[in-house]
């Protein structure tokens, strides 16, 4: 039976290489039988942290604690660990089943048994029947599914997974994305994931960590971070944004007004990780989603309403994307969902924008997400 | 330039060129054959397999094999233990240091190897008194320092070869291994060494077979150990026969052997991963366009072992039915003959003489008597022409070749020679 | 213990990893460095029997080296002539038998690595296998072949060009056959190999261009080829100067190798430390020159991975 329920907590965690810094001051607390994940670029460090984690990498500085135990000294072969590799690593040599049992086979299990073992595996990840063929002759996605038997039959706490499913094709893609939470919701052990995929990290994760060069910018489940974004990175690189440069006017316990660049003064909600933050004269970013406008009627001015023209429209099937431009070449994105409504286009025209206080965040000055 | 006349030009200057290559080869296999004592393929006496018969009886020969297989195992095993340790380092080295690691590591196969034989033999001569060990210790033993001096630049091949195979191999495969809990020790058992078993295998043939066959180290530091090479370039040097040509025969007739079955296994083993990935292979592209009836076809070793196998009845059959005592008794009685006829030519030259001068100033040494050919290395002693009238020197064995070591000789004239008559270097 | 050691055996386990370096470190110092330069330091002692060794007559001297060049004290002559002569004989004689062998093997690289007949197996493997025999039994062969009663002299005699059998071995004439033979596949391999990674292209567009095929070989291929060419050369030049067991068989009584000379000093003179430092001559030489090949063709050591 395996344990459920292994938590991992990184506490200041710093790693250099001579003088880079890969990873500056972490401090992460998954819970046991999460599915947490590291977002970020290339880049940021995730791959870093997933290597300190599983053994191959000491950290400069701070701790690593598997279910309370620090993990100094312990090598990569003792830790309650397994890691799935970015390419998979499968031992071309060996057939299928020998793959999985490899676990087994290290520790002195007879033939029979591995043999059963693996079995049982395979059926679990839908492979029944495969094998004996040698990884070579799998697909894609088969040996994805080999490299989480192999992991599973570890029986670690902890299954850590780098960027699995980047090389596979959308379809595919999306599908691995459902089978693997299934899994680790039957097998009820921690799964630490990282990908740059946003859509990715939504869907599967219970929790998430958001990375930017060695920084991690926030860390909440997928509403917390898409709706309430810690910081500007966060706020542009999960999910599509328009962005406000400006000042803060004033602040009103929660909600902040805004004198920004191009297009006014507005009223927003600050983001509850700077709330007490924040103070009037800070350099801000305020952030509303597509998805938050709603049309008003031309003309209509106020702190929570925005006027521009449209430049383009668009028909994506669920949604149609207005493009538009304000005042000193500003540039929005407006989506509105597809309800079968007639669409009359304003292309060339004004239009003007409002958006509920609720919606809109804002975030103390940063960088954004270059993608 | 016109174009058939660039091919014409092409294919003689290939077929000069394979000639200056294989010509020797087949010449010295056919001499091998021939019964006269001293290699050559005119004038032809008798076809004979006593040549074959006399190396086996050799015991110096026989002795050597056994000590180059000795050796050849000992290197084996340093070589690609030295070669491999080296290859894995040579991944993990820091950048920095990885041009002159490279430098060294490679060195050994640039610096001529009579001075690997040298420096081993002074070097381990010289930790030998440090320890204050007598001559007799392992450390001056032969089969010890031919080892020692030939794995110095034997290792460097190996880790050629390793390395090679070393460099398609993902590192994340020992990762994996070590996650999944193995040791060390078991993920380079487990993963490293089946992948790298090829080169492995293929470092140990060329290890093998490049000690079995090096002189210039070897001839340093065998001491009382000689191996096949050493003991073939004595003879060589001192005392040809065609017993060496039959030695070189059976020598050449293995290793094409041996390189068409591996040329023949390495294409079986092509043949097989293809069929296994459901690629269509044409025999045609595997067998390298060679058109063979399609029983053996892609199996040249087959084809040379049935080629073989009928060569060996052929040749059983004939030795038995065949003696080649009568044609050899033959030969020799011509021989006598024209010995005898030249010596009665000469005593009637003498005849003249002494009727002419009666003084008898000229003595019999005087007489230089045309026996034979020689060697210019022999012009400098002359003691090989000093029995001038034994009709032993009439046999024509020029070039210094003692007569055959035992029983075969069939000339009855004896062993006639002075053991300084020996062609020079 | 220094960090980088410390990370070595974190890679690589404790065992493995002691292992590891242990052969490496036994390879590389005890085989190949402090060997060397035990000779060295050899060479520049006197030939001293055992029990005198580290005795007060075991002092560093340029004896050994002296000899070479001025021959023995209170001598005929003030140069030591033979030995002298026989050096650059040896050096020389490799050299043209490199040169000799470059322009021998590079047409039949250039048409085994341009070819695109499937027949490269069958002369792929007629050129591996006569280097598959032992050098000896190569040498033996052709000391049959250039003897007095060997195929070429019963041909020219039998012919009639020659009256009395020509003798090549004392011509040193067998001999250099013998060395040219004897390294022709480390010469045509290296080239090979690099001509056969040269685009067709390339010379097909040259020739499209109008270029005779001296231009084409001179200013396309042969600057591509460079690394083999320097390659072969090398390794045909260091063994052909050390080259012992040729000499010892092909050769007459007045074309003395020097490794010949080593060799008696070691066996017959029993004067091991002249013989050491002989031996590092050859090696300087050797390495100097080549060296010299290396910047004059402008490759590094890298390039000449087999």
């Amino acid at each position: 039976m395996m344990s459920a329920g292994v938590g991992v907590d990184l506490e200041d965690l710093w790693i250099r290489f001579g003088d880079f810094v890969a990873v500056r001051d972490a401090n992460v607390d998954i819970r046991g039988g999460d599915f947490f994940s590291f977002l970020g670029p290339s880049g940021c460090g995730k791959t870093t942290i997933l290597r300190a984690v599983s053994g191959f990498l000491e950290p400069s500085d701070g701790r690593v604690l598997i279910g309370g135990r620090d993990m100094k000294g312990i090598g990569p072969n003792k830790r309650p660990t397994a890691l799935i590799f970015q390419n998979l690593a499968l031992f071309p040599l060996m057939k299928v089943w020998e793959n999985i049992a490899f676990a087994l086979e290290i520790r002195g299990a007879s033939a029979g048994e591995r043999r059963k073992r693996a079995d049982e595996l395979l059926e679990m990840v839908a492979l029944t029947g495969q094998g004996d063929k040698l990884p070579a002759e799998l697909s894609g996605g088969q040996k994805q599914r080999v490299a989480i038997a192999r992991a599973l039959c570890a029986e670690p706490d902890v299954l850590l997974l780098d960027e699995p499913l980047s090389a596979l094709d959308l379809k595919l893609r999306q599908h691995m994305r459902t089978e693997l939470r299934e899994i680790q919701q039957r097998v009820g052990i921690t799964f630490i994931y990282i990908t740059h995929d946003q859509g990715e990290a939504l869907t599967m994760s219970d929790r998430i960590a958001v990375m930017r060069a060695g920084v991690i910018d926030q860390i909440g489940n997928g509403r917390e971070i898409y709706n309430e974004p810690a910081t500007a990175f966060a706020a542009s690189f999960v999910g599509e944004n328009n962005v406000f440069r400006g000042t803060v006017k004033e602040v009103r316990g929660a909600e902040a007004v805004i004198d920004t660049n191009r297009s006014g003064t507005l009223l927003a909600t600050v983001s509850p990780a700077n709330r007490d933050k924040m103070k009037p004269g800070d350099k801000a970013m305020l952030f509303i989603r597509p998805e938050a406008f709603s049309i008003a009627e031309t003309g209509t001015s106020g702190d929570h309403f925005v006027t521009a023209r449209v430049t383009n429209e668009e028909f994506e099937g669920n949604v149609f994307n207005i493009f538009m431009e304000g005042e000193g070449g500003k540039e929005l994105k407006v989506s509105l969902p597809n309800l079968g409504q007639s669409f009359e286009s304003h292309l060339g025209a004004p239009m003007t924008l409002a958006y509920d206080v609720q919606n809109a965040v804002i975030v103390p000055h940063g960088d954004l997400a270059t993608e | 330039m016109n174009q058939s006349a660039l091919r014409i030009g092409i294919w003689v200057y290939l077929a000069i060129f394979f000639a200056y290559l294989l010509g020797p080869l087949a010449i010295m296999s056919v001499t091998a054959f021939n019964s006269s004592e001293f290699p050559r393929t005119t004038p032809w006496e008798c076809l004979t397999f006593d040549w074959f018969v006399e190396l086996f009886r050799d015991e110096r020969i026989l002795n050597g094999i056994k000590n180059s297989f000795i050796i050849g195992a000992g290197t084996v095993v340093l070589s690609v233990a030295m070669g491999l340790a080296a290859a894995l380092m040579l991944t993990q080295i820091w950048p920095r240091l990885r041009a002159t690691y490279y430098t060294v590591v490679i060195a050994p196969i640039l610096i001529p190897g009579v001075v690997l034989g040298i420096s081993t033999l002074v070097f381990w001569d010289r930790i030998n008194r440090f320890l204050g060990l007598g001559p007799d210790s392992f450390l001056s033993n032969g089969i010890f320092l031919t080892v020692i001096g030939q794995s110095t630049f034997i290792a460097s091949y190996c880790m050629l070869v390793l390395v090679a195979r070393l460099q398609r191999y993902d590192m994340g495969q020992t990762e994996a291994a070590l996650d999944l809990g193995a040791t060390h020790a078991q993920a380079f058992r487990k993963v490293l060494l089946p992948f790298m078993r090829p080169a492995i295998a293929s470092a140990a043939v060329l290890a093998f077979l490049a000690s079995f066959e090096n002189y210039n180290t070897t001839t340093f530091t065998f001491g009382q150990y000689p191996t096949l090479t050493i003991e073939l370039a004595q003879k060589v040097r001192y005392g040809i026969n065609p017993s060496i040509s039959a030695l070189a025969l059976i020598i050449v007739l293995l290793t094409v052997f041996f390189a068409l079955l591996h040329d023949a296994t390495q294409r079986r083993r092509a043949m097989a991963a293809a069929a296994r990935l459901g690629a269509p292979v044409t025999v045609r592209e595997v067998a390298g366009g060679i058109r063979l009836p399609r029983v053996l076809s892609g199996n040249p070793a087959a084809v040379g072992l049935v080629i073989f196998l009928i060569g060996v009845i052929t040749v059983v059959g004939t030795a038995t039915a065949y003696s080649p005592a009568a044609c050899i008794a033959r030969v020799d009685a011509e021989k006598r003959e024209a010995a005898e006829r030249r010596i009665e030519d000469l005593r009637r030259q003498r005849e003249e003489e002494r009727e002419r001068n009666f003084d008898g100033v000229f003595a019999p040494e005087k007489l230089t008597p045309d026996s034979g050919e020689d060697a210019g290395a022999t012009d400098d002693n002359g003691s090989g022409f000093g029995n001038v009238f034994d009709p032993g020197n009439l046999q024509g064995e020029e070039e210094g070749a003692t007569a055959p070591e035992d029983d075969a000789d069939t000339s009855g004239f004896g062993n006639v020679f002075d053991p300084n008559t020996l062609t020079g270097d | 213990m220094p960090r980088f050691l410390k990370e070595f055996f974190n890679r690589n386990g404790t065992g493995m990893g002691l292992v590891m370096l242990g052969l490496v470190l036994f390879w590389t110092v005890g085989l190949i460095i402090l060997p060397q330069l035990s000779m060295l330091d050899f060479s520049f002692r006197p030939n001293l029997p055992p029990p005198e060794y580290g005795g007060p007559k075991d002092v560093y001297t340029l004896e050994n080296y002296r000899y070479l060049v001025f021959g023995p004290e209170g001598g005929s002559q003030d140069f030591n002539r033979v030995d002298l002569r026989v050096f650059y004989r040896t050096i020389i004689a490799a050299l043209f038998v490199t040169l000799f062998n470059l322009v021998l093997c590079y047409p039949i690289a250039y048409y085994l690595g341009q070819s695109k007949t499937s027949k490269i197996r069958i002369f792929a493997l007629m050129l591996i296998i006569p280097y598959w025999i032992n050098e000896i039994l190569r040498a033996f062969a052709l000391r049959i072949i250039f003897g007095e009663s060997g195929v070429i002299n019963s041909a020219l005699v039998g012919l009639g060009i020659f009256d009395v059998p020509f003798d090549f071995i004392r011509n040193d004439i067998a001999l250099y056959a013998g060395l040219g033979y004897a390294y022709i596949l480390l010469m045509i391999f290296p080239i090979y190999n690099v001509i056969e990674s040269l685009d067709r292209n390339q010379i097909e567009a040259a020739r499209d261009m109008g270029a005779s095929w001296i231009t084409i070989h001179r200013r396309v291929v042969i600057p591509y080829a460079k690394p083999g060419i320097s390659s072969g050369c090398t390794m045909v030049f260091m063994l052909t100067a050390g080259a012992l067991a040729a000499p010892q068989i092909l050769g007459g009584p007045s074309s003395l190798w020097f490794t010949q000379l080593i060799y008696q000093q070691f066996n017959d003179n029993n004067d091991w430390p002249q013989g050491a430092a002989y031996a590092i001559v050859l090696l300087v030489t050797c390495i100097l020159l080549v060296l010299a090949i290396m910047r004059l063709f402008k490759v590094n050591m890298g390039d000449m991975g087999k």
